[in-house]
């Protein structure tokens, strides 16, 4: 809690009261609900913990440490997780995923795993409360309060069960460093962040146009910016002895960025979202008078037209969520916006077919979910399921674009230094 | 204009809607209910003393095939959807038949009727092989244990006494919370102190006698974790 809050009885209260309402929200879906990358994950971080393979998640090798150190004292703890290891280890995913939903105790072996999510989602609680509005105890207490109930935080972490959020917490300590004008520990701590999910990549420059002062400031920022990204690619290079930046440039996952091109003649073809990319730095690098709130403004704007333009997964929209809960407080519309891209994410996720609709209830009961007749081949009997979830997915941009646009009218406003109004 | 009692007759009736969608989605398929061209397997069931079996394929080429036979004897039989490749032999003791769906062909099926039996032996199988999980018998997910398997001439009468807390999904959740029981109640205890505490700060606060509603709570609390066990231990039972 910050001092501003604590001081007055009446935010500490709604503060409390808004920190258990939260938490009793996450622990309703905790034990009873994943999407199968979860046990994944886990079962990566078994492959160190029991069989004592440590690259066994080479792309991802941070997280992989984090969750395997998490394991590891786990274990120690609740010796139960030690009679999973054979699930854990197993190969086969279907059997694993089978074996692990038809165990008895699979509602705590799910809490353990997800309570790591947990507590960096209430380190993230406490960041964002920090981040912004500084002397405006209640408009801090509204920006938790948006993190707290946010359905895609909610989701992605207590349903989905993604890992994205030790990412998110990295980010965050880094804008509230940066915020306190700490430039180097800030990008140090953005470097540590892109090493663990590699999505603030794209925050990078917005950060080092905000923090750097000198042309001294440019160069260094951008060098300890990319350093833990090479540090991993130097680790990977004498451990491994590959290439990490080659092998996830060539991933298909990189390819999402460019997923939305615009062809041109014979072999030229433009990169929508890359060309998006450079006009939104640009638009930033030419403000004369940064301030913070631009800078967190330019992240959710950075973040949406990568959600509008490109192929997603479901988790990455969690990237958008720590910036525009900021933007909320000074464009209410914004909050409903973004209940609405969360309804349209819901009907767009059906397009990953089954593993991230009904077999996210296995654990209730796998057999059930298993043999439920699908959303698709439903959707599929009646029209064609990929283009009635793309009609939802260009809702989902169009609604995106416009949020980039209200953010876009905020962005002047902050410039101009005119007082905001809420109602907007 | 609507008024204020109509606006109210309307939620109610759209809450109604809604909660029987609900109750639907997560009950599957109950009864015999099924999606043809989207579901997959066969389903059985019993109407107005006939023996229904139909089955149904996601629309992908799919061949069913299976024998019914009896110690009675069957007096008619009707097909539905029938089409000019599926085949179908019957005589007073068995029925033969083969079908197949695709991607304009959804669903087949017939019913039959019996006299003096008690009981109909059945063999279905889905493209030359036996997939019991696939075989509804009067419920979703009622399926048999052997790949040959009988059912008695009430065994629809008996499938229909079966309560909602034996039947799946809810039957397997029950059975995992009693089976996991210390994580249940020491999740329904930081549930139950969260609830608490939310209410302390809320509405005990302005009370006069704070600490003893606290004290009520929490006494209702572990009267709550008391009667879980015991309703779960009779769910489960």
């Amino acid at each position: 809690m910050t001092e501003d809050i604590f001081k007055r009885k009446d935010l500490t209260k709604r503060f409390y009261k808004y920190f258990l309402a939260g938490l009793l929200v996450r622990l309703l879906f905790i034990p009873f609900f994943f999407q199968r990358d979860l046990l994944s994950t886990y079962q990566r971080a078994a492959e160190t913990v029991f069989a004592g393979d440590f690259g066994s998640s080479f792309e991802q090798i941070l997280t992989h440490i984090i969750h395997s150190a998490y394991l590891f004292i786990i274990k120690f703890i609740f010796p139960a997780i030690n009679e999973f290891s054979p699930i854990l280890l197993e190969e086969d995913t279907w059997i694993s995923w089978l074996a692990f939903n038809s165990s008895y105790n699979v509602f705590t072996v799910l809490t353990l795993f997800k309570i790591l999510y947990l507590l960096f989602d209430i380190a993230c609680m406490f960041l964002i409360l920090r981040l912004s509005f500084e002397n405006e105890p209640e408009s801090r207490l509204r920006v938790f309060k948006f993190w707290v109930f946010n359905p895609v935080v909610i989701f992605v972490l207590y349903i989905f069960a993604r890992h994205d959020i030790i990412g998110v917490f990295a980010t965050l300590l880094a804008l509230l460093l940066a915020k306190k004008e700490r430039k180097y520990w800030a990008i140090f701590v953005l470097a540590l962040a892109i090493a663990l999910r590699f999505f603030p990549v794209m925050i990078l420059p917005l950060m080092v146009f905000y923090l750097a002062r000198t042309k001294k400031d440019y160069i260094i920022l951008s060098i300890i910016g990319i350093s833990g990204l090479a540090a991993l690619e130097l680790f990977s290079y004498f451990y491994f002895e590959r290439s990490l930046i080659f092998t996830l440039l060539n991933a298909q996952h990189f390819n999402y960025i460019l997923s939305s091109s615009l062809e041109l003649i014979i072999h030229d073809r433009i990169f929508i979202f890359v060309a998006a990319y450079v006009v939104i730095i640009l638009s930033f690098f030419h403000i004369k008078k940064k301030n913070f709130d631009i800078l967190l403004n330019y992240g959710a704007i950075v973040y949406l037209a990568y959600v509008s333009l490109c192929y997603f997964h479901p988790q990455y929209v969690l990237w958008i969520v720590p910036f525009l809960v900021m933007t909320f407080i000074r464009r209410k519309s914004l909050i409903y916006y973004h209940w609405l891209q969360f309804a349209l994410l819901m009907v767009i996720l059906i397009y990953w077919g089954d593993l991230v609709t009904k077999f996210v209830f296995a654990p209730v009961d796998h057999k059930f979910f298993v043999y439920l007749t699908g959303v698709i081949p439903i959707i599929e009997r009646f029209y064609d399921s990929a283009k009635f979830v793309n009609i939802f997915r260009s809702i989902f941009t169009g609604v995106s674009l416009w949020m980039i646009y209200l953010i876009y009218r905020d962005n002047k406003k902050l410039i101009e230094n005119e007082p905001y109004n809420s109602t907007l | 204009m609507l008024t204020g009692k109509k606006t109210f007759k309307l939620k109610k009736i759209l809450a109604g809607l809604l909660s029987g969608l609900i109750l639907l989605a997560l009950t599957g398929c109950s009864g015999v209910f099924y999606i043809p061209g989207a579901s997959y397997g066969y389903y059985v069931w019993e109407e107005e003393g006939n023996i229904f079996i139909e089955w149904s394929a996601d629309r992908k080429d799919s061949e069913f095939e299976g024998e019914i036979s009896t110690d009675g004897r069957i007096t008619s039989h009707e097909l539905k959807e029938w089409e000019d490749e599926d085949t179908i032999m019957t005589s007073e003791e068995e029925i033969k038949f083969m079908a197949v769906l695709g991607s304009e062909d959804y669903s087949d099926g017939f019913s039959f009727s019996l006299e003096d039996y008690s009981y109909v032996e059945f063999d279905l199988k889905i493209n030359d092989g036996y997939d019991l999980s696939r075989i509804n018998l009067g419920g979703f997910l009622e399926t048999p244990g052997d790949n040959i398997f009988r059912i008695e001439k009430d065994y629809f009468e008996k499938l229909q006494k079966k309560l909602w807390y034996q039947k799946r999904p809810f039957s397997e959740f029950f059975y995992k919370l009693f089976s996991n029981k210390y994580f249940t109640f020491l999740y329904l205890f930081i549930l139950g102190i969260i609830i608490i505490e939310i209410l302390r700060i809320t509405v005990f606060d302005r009370r006069k006698r704070k600490l003893l509603w606290i004290v009520v709570s929490y006494t209702v609390l572990v009267a709550v974790e008391i009667s879980v066990y015991f309703i779960l231990k009779f769910l489960v039972s």
